[in-house]
């Protein structure tokens, strides 16, 4: 009896001292979770997590997922307060919306404490300053950028107008004479379009910010919109109005269009001759202007802290180590990534030598095409992913011939003057 | 129950009330049993969707916030909203459409089926595998075989020189498509259950007629077709009821367009609430469908019991 009293202790007391220990163990290990949907930095960051993590000694559980379920995950974790993400990727286009909310933890304070926002491109980091508190650090910045087949088109078109003039002329049931974004969303067509309606002179609100009035149904926006209907349908591929850049690179890519204007990190892959049977006639281009000039689109994304995360800290480490030259520069090295946020980037010879081996002219067309972008391309409003959904399911609708040109920006006005009033 | 009143040694008046006493101690008995079920049943059904009642007739929304009032605005909206109306116009014609077509193929490959059974019944196995496939998966398969740029549909008549069809650029290309891809992935139910009702057509039916000298096919819209109607009328309201609820194969083929023009009723619900924000307009607009697909669930009962009885 008293033997079995013994051992009952002697088994309760190792049990205690175990789990002490592994709590202990738990206490020191911090861990953080981090979700971001896939592009060419994302992913490169979360090759090189163990770096940070034998850096720091935090544990960091990384998720790389597509846009869609990103978006799903997001409002989930954000609306349920879940407290499960301590890193999020942040598009700038949703910021306004997210801070609204009161989802993001502002980072103003540490990112005034520290050196490494010293080296962004000043345009990417005041993206994600809202009412005076900072959101978030810029991970990737892409802009417009032509590609068009060399073989077939000896002098890039300069203008809109040109452009479809071209893609007319070198049309053939084999290759198309070019391909844009047509699937509607804020994120597809309406990334693609307003580099036609502004350079015509189109704009969203009379004088945004100061006068929002809506003028979506403006002779300018008109004539950009005719330009592009016109455009992809004459000599767009077939299937042209359910278009999105996963299929139009994949087109380039098998030489299935003489030309394709879209993103930098979308651009650039049918460079690549592992994946492009035409990568060696491809050339580049600026983005075509109009009578208003040249408005190439831009397109921000950064790391923010949600509010819900109790780790900020080391959640904010994370974000300054995954935004660091260092690994922006290996990043540019391992990745398609020509889209980094810090100039100094440019100038390590490795990454330098890398993207002038794949065109010569890649790095300061990039630049040039980023100094012509605004950075309210789309505004940067709380409503933006409502208006811009209304608008390009609209115009998707033009493009599909069920209502005219004219309808489908009278129908946007009206729409995006109610979610304004709403 | 008769049988145990009457061991009891009572009379019968005494019996009679016995075994009613004994029932209703029976029936306590058994709702004690399906107690735990009917608690998770109301605390996983009831309470989610007296939740969705609640926020419908709020303004709550996502970003905004809750602006104080309460009320049938939402509701009221809905009646002068285009994009609703438009939506249960693509609701009907998707579950119409695919509900009919269904129909056609599930019952024409049961009866073949039952023709061929028991010889090969592995053929049984073999048509049930779509109805295993996830939605999502049975979407990406006919989004690229829908593709014009992807298609060895397309492949296929582009080499032989016709014409290749554009199905996402229409509406109705849009809705067949969506069609298409909902009937190969559930023709298996509807089959399953005609296999299942024709087991059930007597024999000596079919071979009296033979004898009379009917053909197969008379044989098969006097005699068969009549007594499946009941298993046909079932499985109609069934599927009807499954395809109001379209959500996946919209998502992944068409995300609503051209345009809006696949946008269903669910769909919108999803629009509304999450890509805009009006979560409340987005309940109001799930409670609309909910009350529809309760009448029809109401009906099927009915229909069931009348069929029953």
């Amino acid at each position: 009896m008293k033997s079995s009293r013994t051992w009952k202790i002697a088994i309760s007391v190792a049990v205690t001292a175990m789990l002490c220990q592994t709590g202990s163990a738990w206490a020191q290990e911090e861990e953080i979770s981090v979700l971001m949907f896939s592009l060419p930095v994302t992913r490169g960051i979360a090759e090189l997590t163990d770096q940070f993590e034998e850096e720091t000694g935090i544990k960091v559980n990384v998720e790389v997922v597509g846009q869609n379920v990103f978006e799903n995950q997001v409002m989930l974790a954000f609306t349920g307060r879940t407290g499960d993400l301590d890193v999020v990727h942040v598009p700038a286009i949703q910021l306004q919306r997210w801070v609204a909310a009161g989802w993001l933890t502002p980072m103003t304070d540490k990112v005034n404490g520290s050196d490494n926002a010293a080296g962004f491109f000043p345009s990417a980091l005041t993206t994600y300053d809202v009412a005076g508190e900072n959101y978030g650090l810029p991970m990737f910045v892409e802009t417009g950028l032509m590609a068009y087949r060399t073989d077939l088109i000896d002098t890039p078109p300069a203008t809109w107008e040109e452009t479809k003039n071209t893609a007319a002329e070198v049309h053939s049931d084999a290759t198309a004479g070019i391909v844009m974004r047509t699937s509607p969303g804020q994120g597809f067509n309406m990334f693609v379009l307003p580099m036609i309606t502004r350079a015509y002179g189109g704009k969203f609100f009379a004088d945004f910010p100061g006068d929002m009035s809506v003028v979506v149904d403006s002779p300018e926006n008109l004539q950009g919109l005719d330009l592009y209907t016109a455009m992809l349908t004459e000599s767009g591929p077939p299937g042209v109005s359910n278009i999105n850049y996963p299929e139009a690179v994949a087109l380039m890519q098998a030489g299935g269009a003489a030309m394709f204007i879209d993103g930098t990190s979308n651009v650039v892959p049918t460079l690549d001759p592992e994946t492009s049977s035409v990568a060696d006639k491809i050339g580049l281009a600026p983005v075509p202007e109009g009578p208003a000039g040249r408005s190439p689109a831009i397109a921000v994304h950064g790391l923010g802290i949600p509010a819900s995360s109790s780790k900020a800290d080391a959640a904010y480490r994370f974000i300054e180590w995954a935004t660091s030259e260092d690994v922006q520069a290996q990043i540019a090295i391992n990745e398609s990534y020509p889209d980094f946020t810090r100039p100094a980037v440019g100038e390590h010879q490795d990454v330098a030598d890398k993207y002038a081996a794949i065109n010569p002219d890649l790095i300061q067309l990039r630049s040039a095409s980023l100094s012509d972008t605004i950075p309210n391309y789309r505004p940067l409003i709380p409503q933006w992913p409502e208006i811009g959904a209304a608008i390009g399911d609209n115009v998707n609708s033009a493009l599909n011939g069920i209502i005219t040109n004219a309808e489908a920006l009278k129908n946007a006005q009206a729409e995006v003057q109610e979610i304004l009033d709403q | 129950m008769q049988h145990h009143a009457t061991a009891t040694g009572l009379g019968p008046a005494t019996s009679l009330s016995g075994t009613a006493t004994l029932r209703r101690q029976k029936q306590r008995e058994y709702l004690r049993f399906i107690y735990p079920t009917i608690f998770l049943v109301g605390l996983f059904s009831f309470l989610p969707l007296v939740g969705m009642l609640a926020l419908s007739l709020t303004d709550y929304h996502l970003i905004n916030g809750w602006g104080g009032t309460w009320g049938l605005q939402n509701f009221a909206r809905l009646v002068l909203d285009a994009r609703f109306l438009n939506s249960i116009y693509v609701m009907l014609a998707l579950s119409i459409g695919g509900v009919a077509v269904q129909l056609l193929v599930g019952t024409a490959i049961a009866v073949g089926l039952d023709q061929i059974v028991p010889r090969w019944k592995i053929a049984r196995g073999f048509f049930t595998i779509p109805f295993a496939v996830p939605h999502v998966a049975v979407a990406l398969v006919w989004l690229s075989l829908f593709t014009p740029t992807l298609s060895p549909i397309n492949a296929a008549l582009d080499a032989v020189g016709l014409p290749q069809p554009t199905w996402f650029s229409s509406q109705t290309g849009a809705i067949s498509a969506i069609v298409i891809a909902d009937t190969w992935a559930n023709f298996p139910f509807v089959m399953l259950l005609i296999l299942a009702a024709l087991q059930g057509v007597p024999r000596d039916l079919k071979e009296a007629a033979a004898i009379d000298g009917a053909s197969q096919l008379r044989t098969f819209f006097v005699i068969t077709l009549p007594l499946l109607k009941p298993a046909l009328l079932l499985v109609t309201l069934f599927r009807f009821i499954e395809t109001l609820k379209h959500f996946p194969l919209i998502y992944v083929m068409t995300k609503g367009g051209p345009g809006r023009s696949t946008q269903a009723t669910n769909y919108y619900a999803y629009v509304q609430s999450f890509e805009n924000s009006n979560v409340s307009y987005g309940a109001a607009i799930s409670v609309t469908l909910f009350i529809f697909a309760g009448f029809a669930s109401f009906w099927v009962a009915r229909i069931n019991s009348r069929i029953n009885s």
